[in-house]
């Protein structure tokens, strides 16, 4: 692959979409194309890290219900949203919001004549599509660029004309926390929105992605959560005990057996947190520092899952090892290995963003 | 009342599946064999309520019977719908043996009527010594509500009683009624449910091959093989042998009675020699383990086997069908730190 600069120098600043569209050249950028060829791109030195950060500060409540709209933050906060991630995009402005709405409605709109199934069970086949900025869903020390929401409007099948429309699918792109330094190597035509959520019929899921694809020049896959990552949302949840009840601790386990075994695993709250103090004084102790200021370390982490799995194996000798992490949830969230997630508790969205970001900055394809 | 006939009849009848509807409609007695021949299947499910009404019109019986009856039938054909719990009878009567089928009936219909005024009530026998029993319940102001029955399944002279959507409200009514007609002194939960019914009742009767241990699990082979590695296939194969034989006597052998879940509710210290804090916590760590599958105990006999779970099973595990039950509380014998590994089973 040839260095990004010198390519960017070809493009013309003030080409238009189709134009570009035209040549066969594909500008995409990732996360690893970047770091990979430090080498060659001399750009980016401190670019190594291809693994999840191994220590992270405790997440801390972040009121964000005065930032957003009481609308939004009911959406974000009440859905399950299936995750995927996306390559930086091309010549994103914020500025052109509007007319992205007007563009992807036209390109639903084209996809459906040619008879691409993007129906919605019950609604006409009229679709209006509004995007709007999340201002202050962001951490607060991060420069990142703003959170976009994408929402799908229409209107009920059998409808009064005077009767509102229905919104049939809604999907945002965020980066929150990204990496500073990753952030700042991108050439100055790409904004990096790593993290894609979306809800809603499928048909239309497909059809936005293939337009943000096709207007932004950019990837999207799918974003899988790994036993890795399942692990320090359980934990970074846990931690949030003390100001805000987490309800219950709820694991499910999926054990290679035929027919395959499922194991939920329910501990009450205060047990679990508890276990997690305990982990957490006895490395507290070694690095002889304060309790609320220490990171929490991948290794805290590990042993309060194993002190868990090791308690279930004292009763029933089956090793949970074995099997795999498939779900997690508390009353804060909840998170499945197939990326699906649910954000419930509105002060630890950015948290939980956070650490997704991270995952889909690692998951894009070199 | 004639429009709740014909309300009652066209969900019950929407709610069969065509192919079963003309296997159910031969075993209501009722109708006649040429009236019976006279319904066609073929036609919309709407125009055979218009002509089954019809005919019960002309017959003078009435739609809450048919749908009683016919309903009975068809969870009879169907027992996998819904969740089925087991009872167990405690404490014979010492008649509670030569209680038969009429007397029964008739004792359970009187002493439940007895204690609810509007309730109605359907006996039938199935083939299998299994008295199947329909009843709808109502209250002081309505009438009996039979879109929500309840069923109940005795076998007659057994202590085993299976239960299906029963609202907690009613359960004490039903139990006293139980208790009463089929001479035993009490009625207990026996812990064990599943939405299979046969399961549950081979589960709970020992109806499924069951396996156990033998000196010889395997007729003595003649010391003839010529192996590579002789010494190092015959100890691999006999370690796995082993598990086989011990997953197999713990759960039992062959196709094994299909439950789908089993619940312990753990309240039990918290012991692991790198967690001091934990160790010494005095008390218990609470937390409810729930396992599930197509086929629990299959499942539970591969891992067994495979040795995902470590083999001899431990008791928790082996008493779901030592014991028949799916549902355990689990406490720790005593407080003191000797109770290592004494578990009770509450």
């Amino acid at each position: 692959m040839e260095p990004p600069q010198r390519s960017m120098v070809r493009t013309p600043h003030k080409s238009v979409l189709v134009q570009r569209r035209s040549k066969s050249r594909s500008y995409r950028q990732s996360y690893r194309s970047c770091s990979g060829g430090p080498s060659r791109l001399c750009l980016t030195p401190a670019l190594t890290a291809r693994r999840l950060n191994t220590s992270r500060r405790p997440p801390k409540s972040q009121d964000i219900t005065d930032k957003l709209k009481a609308e939004h933050l009911a959406l974000l906060v009440k859905t399950r949203w299936k995750l995927s991630y996306v390559t930086p995009l091309y010549r994103f402005r914020h500025t052109q919001l509007r007319s992205y709405s007007r563009q992807l409605s036209a390109f639903i709109a084209a996809e459906q004549q040619r008879g691409v199934a993007v129906e919605v069970e019950g609604t006409q086949s009229g679709f209006r599509v509004s995007f709007s900025m999340l201002q202050g869903l962001a951490s607060a020390e991060n420069d990142d660029p703003e959170t976009v929401l994408i929402q799908v409007h229409s209107k009920p099948l059998l409808s009064r004309q005077d009767e509102p429309q229905k919104l049939v699918w809604s999907g945002w792109l965020t980066c929150i926390s990204g990496n500073p330094e990753y952030l700042s190597s991108l050439p100055r035509d790409f904004t990096c929105l790593p993290l894609f959520g979306s809800s809603g019929a499928d048909g239309l899921t497909s059809v936005v992605k293939s337009w943000i694809q096709q207007t932004f020049d950019c990837c999207l896959g799918r974003l899988e959560l790994n036993h890795t990552t399942l692990q320090w949302l359980l934990a970074l949840w846990t931690n949030c005990h003390a100001q805000s009840n987490i309800q219950q601790l709820n694991m499910v386990w999926t054990l290679p057996s035929a027919p395959p075994l499922q194991v939920s695993f329910t501990v009450d709250p205060q047990d679990a947190w508890d276990l997690w103090r305990s982990v957490r004084k006895a490395s507290a102790q070694e690095e002889e520092e304060e309790e609320e200021e220490s990171c929490i370390d991948v290794e805290e982490v590990t042993r309060f899952l194993h002190g868990l799995k090791s308690h279930f194996y004292r009763h029933f000798r089956l090793e949970l090892s074995a099997g795999s992490l498939s779900q997690v949830g508390t009353a804060l969230g909840w998170a499945a290995v197939s990326g699906r997630i649910k954000m419930s508790s509105s002060r630890y969205v950015v948290t939980t963003l956070a650490l997704l970001t991270e995952c889909a900055l690692l998951k894009m394809p070199i | 009342m004639e429009n709740i006939t014909r309300r009652l009849l066209q969900r019950v009848v929407r709610r069969f599946p065509s192919q079963t509807l003309r296997a159910t409609l031969d075993k209501w007695e009722r109708l006649s064999e040429a009236q019976r021949r006279s319904l066609d299947l073929s036609k919309t499910k709407w125009a055979l309520t218009e002509k089954l009404l019809s005919i019960c019109e002309v017959c003078d019986t009435f739609g809450v019977w048919i749908s009683g009856v016919s309903r009975v039938i068809y969870v009879i054909d169907n027992p996998n719908q819904g969740m089925w719990y087991a009872f167990q009878l405690l404490d014979p009567k010492d008649d509670a043996h030569s209680v038969d089928l009429t007397q029964f009936k008739q004792q359970f219909k009187c002493h439940l009527s007895q204690l609810m005024r509007h309730v109605s009530i359907k006996i039938k026998k199935h083939t299998d010594e299994a008295v199947w029993i329909r009843i709808a319940w109502g209250d002081a102001l309505s009438r009996p509500d039979h879109l929500k029955p309840t069923y109940v399944v005795y076998y007659l002279q057994s202590s085993h009683v299976f239960m299906t959507s029963l609202n907690s409200k009613l359960k004490p009514l039903l139990s006293q009624a139980l208790v009463l007609s089929t001479r035993h002194r009490g009625m207990k939960d026996a812990n064990l449910s599943g939405r299979n019914l046969t399961a549950i009742t081979d589960l709970l009767m020992k109806r499924y091959q069951q396996v156990f241990p033998t000196k010889y699990p395997t007729p003595l082979a003649e010391k003839n093989e010529i192996e590579s590695h002789p010494h190092i296939e015959r100890e691999q194969a006999g370690a796995a042998a082993k598990r086989q034989q011990m997953a197999c006597e713990a759960f039992g052998g062959g196709v094994l009675p299909q439950l789908q879940s089993a619940v312990y509710k753990l309240e039990t210290r918290f012991k692991d020699h790198t967690n001091k804090i934990m160790t010494e916590r005095e008390e218990p760590f609470r937390c409810v383990v729930k396992f599930s599958s197509v086929n629990l105990l299959e499942s539970l006999r591969h891992c067994a086997s495979s040795g995902i779970a470590s083999t001899p099973v431990t008791p928790l595990l082996s008493s779901v069908p030592l014991k028949g039950r799916n549902s355990f509380v689990i406490t720790d014998n005593g407080r003191s730190p000797s109770s290592q590994t004494q578990q009770s089973q509450k």
